[in-house]
């Protein structure tokens, strides 16, 4: 019965989250039963009603572009230069490679200002809940992130082994927005990604800019040097660099594509590409700051003291 | 939610000639549903409260946290605590105000939008996100109104 399931799964995908929602409903209300008990300003309704409405904004954009996105999956499945079967341990191999190329993308969307433009809004809530888990991108597709995603169709992967790892993935995460748990066990902490490492990635701190990229795994991080602990002295801030200061479902949803937009336009031709590729905060004339920027000057600081 | 409507959402799902427009309507209306009930709990559980400027401390740490090594000098707080204006060793002045349970800040430019009022000062920074803020400080509102009157000819000098 299983070996049919994962068959059926690997053949036209199995989309978890549809099936994860009466959760994610379930432990935003316990979350914010906890924090009127021991945090009111943990939630934000304003931020909340935002965050929920970016979520569900993503899941119809999403489901209007699923056709393109299947399409151009399966088109590389229909080049590929091998097949894969559907086996027991084809599918949790292809659940780490899928994780490995979530890193990446994460990475790259943190790093260049074309994907932060789509993924900046996932940050520009200051609070850190679970609601924010849910405020997801409503201009991933026109970025092209599915393109880290889907890649390993054109080496035998079926494109529905991907849609269901992806989908895993995703629902993994929704739980690691909490400032309710503090700690997992440490051998959790040293292979899992958890909410303590979770919110060293959401934070603005300094220290803590541009940290743990990991979906599931946080063993990426520290394979690739990107992973921070969250330290007790140190509390987390939590949001953007430049904090939006509004709830404005379009502001959050396109303020840096209006940016980037403007860059372009003012920029010199010779500086126009960088304001695409280059890291969020860059300038050709050195007067924006970056996270490696921002990262050194608070460091030089703490040598001064 | 009432009885019929979850059977004629029930009815909807169920019949086999649905089109995926249909769907995703249906799913869409009753994700709004829950987005409003959600929205509602954390408004009947008084969730955010009502977050005000502690103390100058307080002021000193959200301007750090604005601007990276902003290190406050002079802070005036708005008499409801809702704002505050710091200003550092270097002449720079960040504008702190609240935005829902939190605060946001940004940097004071240009004394374009200055407005004094007695003891209250309207300030804008140029930055639309952020918008317009009055401030109540009190005495200080015209000591600030005659320094931030300087900006644009500190910038100039620059």
């Amino acid at each position: 019965m299983i070996a049919d399931l994962l068959q059926r799964a690997a053949t036209t995908g199995l989309d978890v989250v549809p099936f994860a929602v009466p959760f994610f409903v379930l432990t935003i209300v316990i979350e914010m039963v906890w924090a009127a008990r021991h945090d009111p300003t943990a939630y934000e309704p304003a931020d909340t009603l935002t965050s929920l409405l970016m979520g569900l904004g993503s899941t119809i954009a999403g489901a209007l572009v699923a056709g393109m996105i299947a399409l151009a999956a399966g088109w590389l499945y229909a080049h590929r230069v091998a097949t894969v079967p559907a086996l027991w341990w084809v599918w949790i191999a292809v659940f780490f490679l899928d994780d490995f190329n979530y890193y990446l993308f994460h990475r790259a969307a943190h790093r260049v200002r074309w994907f932060w433009a789509s993924h900046v809004n996932h940050h520009s809530s200051q609070h850190y809940n679970l609601s924010t888990a849910l405020r997801q991108s409503w201009t991933g597709f026109p970025a092209f992130s599915f393109a880290f995603r889907i890649w390993p169709a054109l080496f035998g992967i079926a494109p529905g082994m991907l849609l269901t790892v992806g989908a895993i993935n995703l629902v993994y995460q929704f739980w690691i927005h909490t400032e309710a748990i503090d700690r997992m066990p440490r051998w959790f902490e040293a292979v899992m990604n958890t909410p303590s490492h979770h919110r060293v990635h959401h934070a603005t701190n300094p220290r803590y800019l541009d940290r743990n990229y990991a979906g599931v795994f946080i063993v990426w991080d520290r394979l690739f040097r990107s992973f921070t602990p969250e330290l007790r002295e140190e509390p987390v801030r939590y949001g953007i660099v430049h904090q939006l200061g509004t709830f404005s479902l379009l502001t959050v949803s396109f303020h840096e594509w209006a940016a980037i937009a403007r860059d372009l336009w003012r920029a010199p031709f010779r500086a126009k590409l960088g304001y695409l590729l280059r890291a969020p905060g860059w300038s050709h004339d050195g007067s924006r700051d970056t996270s490696d920027t921002i990262r050194a000057r608070w460091l030089a600081q703490q040598e001064d003291r | 939610m009432s009885g019929k409507l979850v059977a004629a959402i029930a009815t909807l799902i169920a019949r086999p000639d649905i089109g995926p427009a249909l769907i995703i309507g249906a799913e869409t209306v009753v994700s709004l549903i829950i987005v409003v009930a959600l929205y509602g709990l954390a408004r009947a559980l008084r969730l955010g409260g009502d977050v005000r400027i502690a103390d100058a401390a307080h002021a000193a740490r959200l301007a750090e946290a604005a601007s990276t090594g902003f290190a406050a000098q002079d802070i005036t707080l708005d008499r409801a605590r809702i704002g505050a204006l710091v200003r550092n060793g270097e002449g720079r002045i960040l504008l702190i105000r609240r935005h829902g349970a939190r605060f946001v800040g940004s940097e004071l430019t240009s004394h374009q939008g200055i407005r004094l009022d007695r003891h209250t000062l309207t300030l804008e920074t140029g930055d639309r996100q952020f918008g317009a803020l009055t401030l109540d400080l009190g005495a200080d509102a015209q000591i600030w109104a005659a320094s931030l009157r300087r900006l644009e000819t500190v910038d100039s000098a620059a």
